[in-house]
């Protein structure tokens, strides 16, 4: 039996109650904040010794000085007077907060007793981690490792209530600069995927790149050392990037090249364009337009074209011809014969619609494809997420960081929502979705003006649990989210924060020292916060195995921007890889442009067995040159005889 | 972990009034009385007493030169409680705790030596009580029963006077606690121990070269005339002539007065303790000089650090305040 570390104390003024007790330990002790505690009762309650589990949240220590004046005395106003020959009494006095006790019932304050430290199945036990560690239900994903006292446990959360259906969502809080947010989203993801119970099914996860390269190398390998490879051993996860990655990012304005720091020639088999058309965009149009932009009748005009335009065929006396609408470039020209009509017969409405409410919806709806050009596509070309055909254990990353705010929102809203339709309709592929988005503060601010994409995370964060879609969701100040958003995560991770974050409401339930420490983490280090932990947890958490954005930014550099052909090759060799470069130039040699991009944009929607003669098809047949050669010369007629009765 | 030697089951007060009260129905609790220690102490008469100077031919004051270093490796004190818990008819019960406890010095830090000794006992008038009464509390308390009577044949029946010879029973008995861990120390160890007060009651003790008695109360001073104008005029870091006290019931032992704190705006006895050592033999008087020397300049480095918020900080060295502390937080 190992010795005990502390005795716990309690006096009339500080008493023990059953949330919180007070223990002191030698000078040397290896107690800090944090650190986890047992205390062994003295006297049996019910024929059963009483064992509480506590954490260590406040340390005190003093000195038998009545006042500091007797110190200043003691060595004459002199600081660095003669050092005396005895070290005045000392006291090391830890608050700790309960965890557990054992039995629970009755439930009475902490009795005293011999104090130890915890070991890791004390550990297993103070944060209820047994309950979802016993073999043939486990359910525990590891988060990280508790370090204390020489005391290494890994500390799991409970699959239940991470990823549904008990509870779900992970919030994470940190500063910015520290890797801690990104990191360790990356490392519990690459954790779940490992330990992702085999009864819950199948998991992907779906990553919003917001910024700079952060999620751009997630199949790359990364630098760790042997600590951290000590860490992966200790929680049983492979020190390895992820197997399977597909990246999805927009076209820049330009149509031809990918909008993404992950542009490199070497890496560009799994990345796929992310394109859309206007009937992905209209279902939209309400995160794109703000309310001065639709009233009443704006929206009625967009619910008519949505209900009686797009994708039909419409007919109108008044109009010159029938429009099918697919595309903005087709909505443009509808626009303009219903307003040609109008000026023609100098009316004022149009099927109740007034000409001013036509005006402002089209020049509304035809801004969109410019401020999200690249990612929409005026001629209705689509290129998606495999919505249908989700593969287990695999991330979905979608690269906006080079996106407008606009489009941001745009892509987030209509991703979440395919995702939440067919989780619900349970046609995803897999049962359970991973969403991780950063940068919360500004998705679902705490205030603001009611946003579509907030409404949006407010309905994952109070209902996804049951359908399988869990938000992951980081930002740098927790304070300035929706309080609906992050009171909805069952887990909390918190990073190195920053005093003043510290001083707001949200964080009064914790100690100063908690909060000191949590101001002073170290890189690698979290708190955690989970529904089986009454206590918040300190844990350490390894580098994640994969290349971090920089470094994978020097090791690829971004492709030079391609040529027209370069960049419509890339894209249709994915489809036919014995394409050449020569038979394109000669299939597009009378093409424009744009007709090139419609063609391949075309390719890419319906994903052609024929590839060269589909694509070939959408081009004027070229006439091949051949050099003028004079025509045959027929022989001559015999000259007339001059005496031939019949010559003229 | 050290364990507690008391000399019977441990008694609180509370426990031995609602005990006595069962026993002897005429025994009236007292409740809120002050310890003897706070109302007895001190009524000692000031007195002055001439002593043999045996360093030069009168009483002088030398400077302590030199850097104090620490010479001491542990420190003894004990402390006393004594109340009041019940009367009968005239004659108090008292329940008096002793104890006593070395702190050995390590790396600067303190740590109790060996088995600190407590006890806890009764004492009553026997004179003063039936025999009845006498011999029920016998058989409850036994041994830790004592009788303040005993030996006292003409004490008079003043509760006040009886309160007193209780009082003086307790400090003999934690003068007995005291002497058998300096004499532990004496046969078991080998460096210098710092005992607060006298050691001319033990004969190993007050021979030993390891042990150094540090008085601080003068209600006896040893210097008369010139010789005391020499004591109370002592400053800072300055010691008197080396002086023999002698005594019939006691060893005779070499002291010397010392002053460790600056004396200016403080009464004449501020910062003054007197320093008990053994007495050497002939062949090393000569040395005697050099031993107070060396002797002072330990006490000196005690100074620090302050022994407040005692309130007798100016004479008591830190050693002895945790002593205390320790005691008070055991007994």
């Amino acid at each position: 039996m190992t010795a005990p570390l502390g005795r716990v104390v309690a006096t009339e003024r500080r008493p023990n109650t059953p949330h919180e007790f007070h223990f002191w330990t030698a000078l040397d002790s290896p107690v800090g904040i944090g650190t986890i505690v047992r205390v062994d009762g003295r006297d049996a309650v019910n024929g059963v010794i009483p064992h509480v589990y506590g954490i260590v949240t406040e340390g005190f220590s003093w000195t038998d000085l009545a006042t500091p004046l007797h110190d200043v005395m003691g060595h004459d106003g002199q600081p660095g007077s003669q050092v005396a020959v005895t070290d005045r009494a000392e006291i090391r006095l830890y608050t700790a907060a309960v965890l557990r006790h054992i039995p629970e019932e009755p439930l009475q304050p902490v009795p005293m007793g011999a104090v130890f430290l915890a070991d890791e199945a004390d550990v297993h036990v103070a944060l209820r981690m047994d309950g979802y560690l016993k073999e043939g239900s486990r359910t525990g994903i590891p988060v990280g490792v508790y370090r204390a006292g020489g005391t290494d446990a890994p500390i799991y959360l409970d699959a239940d209530f991470l990823l549904g259906p008990e509870a779900a969502h992970l919030n994470i809080t940190g500063v910015s600069g520290l890797a801690t947010k990104t990191s360790a989203v990356e490392w519990l993801l690459q954790s779940i995927f490992t330990h992702f119970p085999a009864q819950k099914g199948s998991i992907a996860a779906v990553c919003f790149n917001v910024k700079g390269p952060d999620l751009c190398f997630l199949d790359q390998p990364g630098v760790i050392d042997d600590a951290d490879r000590a860490l992966y051993d200790q929680c049983a996860v492979p020190a390895e990037p992820f197997s399977d990655v597909r990246y999805f990012a927009p076209y820049k304005s330009d149509g031809v090249s990918l909008n993404t720091l992950r542009s490199n020639e070497a890496l560009l088999d799994n990345v796929t364009s992310l394109t859309w058309g206007l009937r992905e965009v209209l279902q939209y149009a309400e995160v794109l337009l703000n309310k001065d932009d639709i009233d009443a009748k704006a929206d009625a005009l967009i619910d008519f074209i949505k209900e009686n335009v797009l994708d039909k065929r419409f007919t109108d006396p008044m109009l010159d011809r029938p429009h099918t609408v697919a595309s903005f470039a087709d909505l443009d020209a509808w626009f303009k014969d219903v307003l040609r009509a109008l000026e023609k017969k100098d009316d004022q409405s149009w099927r109740t619609h007034h000409v001013a409410t036509i005006r402002k919806v089209r020049n509304r709806l035809s801004n969109i494809s410019l401020r999200c050009k690249g990612l929409v596509a005026d001629d209705g070309a689509t290129s998606d997420l495999p919505f249908g055909s989700f593969s287990d254990r695999t991330v979905y990353v979608i690269d906006v960081a080079g996106l407008e705010e606009d489009a941001q929102d745009l892509v987030f809203a209509r991703v979440v929502t395919k995702l939440r339709e067919h989780l619900e309709k349970r046609d995803l592929g897999v049962q359970h979705v991973v969403v991780f988005v950063d940068e919360l503060n500004k998705y679902a601010p705490g205030d603001g003006p009611e946003t579509y994409v907030r409404k949006m995370l407010l309905d994952i964060a109070e209902r996804g649990r049951y359908l399988g879609l869990v938000l992951f969701a980081a930002q740098q100040f927790r304070s300035q989210v929706h309080r609906r958003v992050v009171g909805n995560s069952g887990t909390a991770l918190y990073g190195r924060m920053d005093g003043d974050e510290l001083a707001t409401p949200g964080y009064a339930v914790l100690s100063p020292a908690i909060k000191t420490k949590l101001a002073t983490l170290e890189k690698g280090q979290l708190m955690v916060r989970h529904p089986h932990f009454t206590q918040p947890i300190f844990v350490r958490f390894p580098r994640p195995a994969v290349m971090r954005g920089r470094d994978g930014v020097s090791q690829y550099p971004q492709a030079a921007a391609p040529t027209l052909h370069a960049a419509v090759l890339r894209t249709l060799r994915v489809l036919d890889p014995a394409l050449t470069l020569g038979w394109l130039e000669d299939v597009t040699r009378l093409a424009t442009d744009e007709e090139i991009l419609r063609a391949r944009n075309a390719m890419v929607r319906e994903r052609p067995n024929d590839v060269r003669r589909a694509f070939a098809s959408h081009f004027r047949a070229s006439v091949a040159p051949r050099s003028a050669t004079r025509a045959p010369t027929p022989a001559p007629l015999p000259a007339l005889p001059s005496d031939d009765p019949y010559g003229f | 972990m050290h364990s507690i030697v008391a000399s019977g089951a441990a008694l609180n007060a509370r426990t031995l009034q609602r005990e006595l009260t069962g026993l002897l129905p005429e025994a009236r609790t007292v409740d809120g009385e002050s310890t003897l220690e706070l109302t007895t102490q001190g009524n000692d008469a000031p007195r002055l007493m001439s002593a043999t100077v045996v360093e030069g031919d009168r009483l002088q004051a030398f400077q302590v030169a030199g850097e104090s270093g620490p010479g001491f490796r542990a420190f003894l004190d004990g402390t006393q409680k004594s109340q009041v818990v019940c009367f009968v008819g005239s004659a108090p019960v008292v329940l008096g705790t002793v104890a006593a406890a070395v702190r050995d010095r390590r790396e600067r830090r303190m740590h109790t030596w060996r088995t600190p000794l407590i006890e806890h006992n009764v004492y009553v008038p026997r004179a003063f009580l039936s025999p009845h009464a006498w011999a029920t509390l016998e058989r409850r308390l036994g041994d830790t029963l004592i009788d303040t009577t005993d030996g006292l044949p003409d004490i008079i029946s003043h509760p006040y006077a009886l309160r007193d010879a209780a009082f003086h029973r307790v400090q003999f008995r934690r003068e007995g606690v005291e002497r058998r861990l300096a004499e532990q120390w004496c046969a078991d160890e080998s460096d210098a121990l710092f005992i607060d007060g006298g050691i001319s009651g033990s004969e190993p003790v007050a021979v030993s070269s390891l042990t150094v008695g540090v008085v601080k109360s003068h209600r006896t001073l040893y210097a008369e005339g010139e010789a005391l104008g020499t004591v109370l005029g002592l400053q800072y870091r300055q010691r008197s002539s080396v002086f023999r006290i002698t005594s019939p019931k006691r060893t005779t032992v070499a002291s010397w007065y010392l002053r460790i704190r600056n004396p200016d705006g403080h009464d004449p006895m501020w910062g003054l303790v007197r320093a008990e050592v053994a007495y050497p033999g002939p062949s090393r008087m000569a040395d005697l000089g050099a031993r107070a020397d060396d002797v002072s300049r330990w006490i000196l480095a005690e100074a620090s650090p302050l022994a407040l918020p005692d309130g007798r900080w100016d004479k008591m060295v830190y050693g002895v305040r945790d002593c205390e502390e320790f005691l008070r937080a055991i007994t």
